[in-house]
């Protein structure tokens, strides 16, 4: 089991402007959810994950915090729900051609590791409450759509 | 014995309390009787047996006796189900990039 999600696009679109989709709260909160970053190292925001009564989801918000912050080529946030603590979301942007080539990453899952007593440690900081909710948020998320 | 159940089982609801969670991280260290589990915990001997048997039908444990007293052994397999949760993330991060493109793709019109 891997500890790290990794993605790679190939986007038409030049670093500038992917960067705005990244960094622009508006522009995130499109592919995203609502927010209220600012691209400064140090601040501190939330993802607001809307109720979905359909799927009886609650709502949940993500707690994050800014931690690399070179434009136009490298964000970082941590990413923490109830329970899960520490992860970290990256993206790079290098150029392609016109173009950029982005590399996603959501790193931190320690808890994916082979079953055994540090993971089981994990438990008393609370790494089976993240499942429940996190469950919860992807069953909501796909439920919700585009 | 090996007491064994053939429904589906539920992983999710049997870790949901603090209870049994700390019950699981006794048996990680070694298989254990209902009588040293209970001197663990304030509750009773019976709501002891309850959660136990709650983590036996959820595959986390298995019992077995040994004459008068019966242990419990922790089945780390039965776990399988939360592993699955990364899968889940995975496809929420391709969703959610997929967002990002579609937006690109607007900006870049504008």
């Amino acid at each position: 089991m891997k500890k790290t999600i990794q993605r790679e696009l190939l986007l038409p679109q030049p670093r500038e402007m992917v960067w705005r989709a990244l960094t622009d709260s508006t522009k995130l909160a499109e592919w995203m959810f609502p927010n209220d970053f600012v691209p400064r190292v140090g601040h501190q925001f939330t993802f607001q994950v809307p109720p979905n009564p359909k799927t009886r989801f609650d709502g949940l918000v993500v707690n994050s915090e800014v931690l690399e912050c070179e434009p136009p080529g490298r964000l970082a946030f941590s990413w923490s729900v109830r329970g899960l603590e520490g992860t970290r979301v990256s993206f790079q942007l290098e150029p392609h051609g016109d173009g950029t080539r982005l590399l996603f990453e959501h790193s931190g899952f320690d808890i994916s590791q082979p079953w055994g007593k540090q993971s089981f440690r994990g438990a008393e900081l609370g790494w089976t409450s993240m499942f429940e909710k996190l469950t919860a948020v992807v069953a909501g998320l796909a439920a919700n759509g585009e | 014995m090996v007491v064994t159940f053939d429904h589906e089982p539920d992983v999710f609801g049997a870790i949901s309390h603090p209870a049994r969670r700390r019950m699981l991280d006794l048996l990680v260290e070694a298989d254990r009787s209902v009588n040293t589990l209970a001197g663990q915990f304030k509750m009773s001997r019976p709501a002891v047996s309850q959660h136990l048997r709650i983590l036996l039908a959820a595959g986390l444990v298995t019992e077995q006796r040994h004459g008068r007293e019966r242990r419990y052994h922790l089945v780390p397999e039965g776990l399988g189900p939360l592993r699955e949760w990364m899968a889940h993330y995975e496809r929420f991060w391709d969703e959610h990039l997929q967002r990002l493109q579609k937006t690109l793709f607007k900006m870049s019109q504008e």
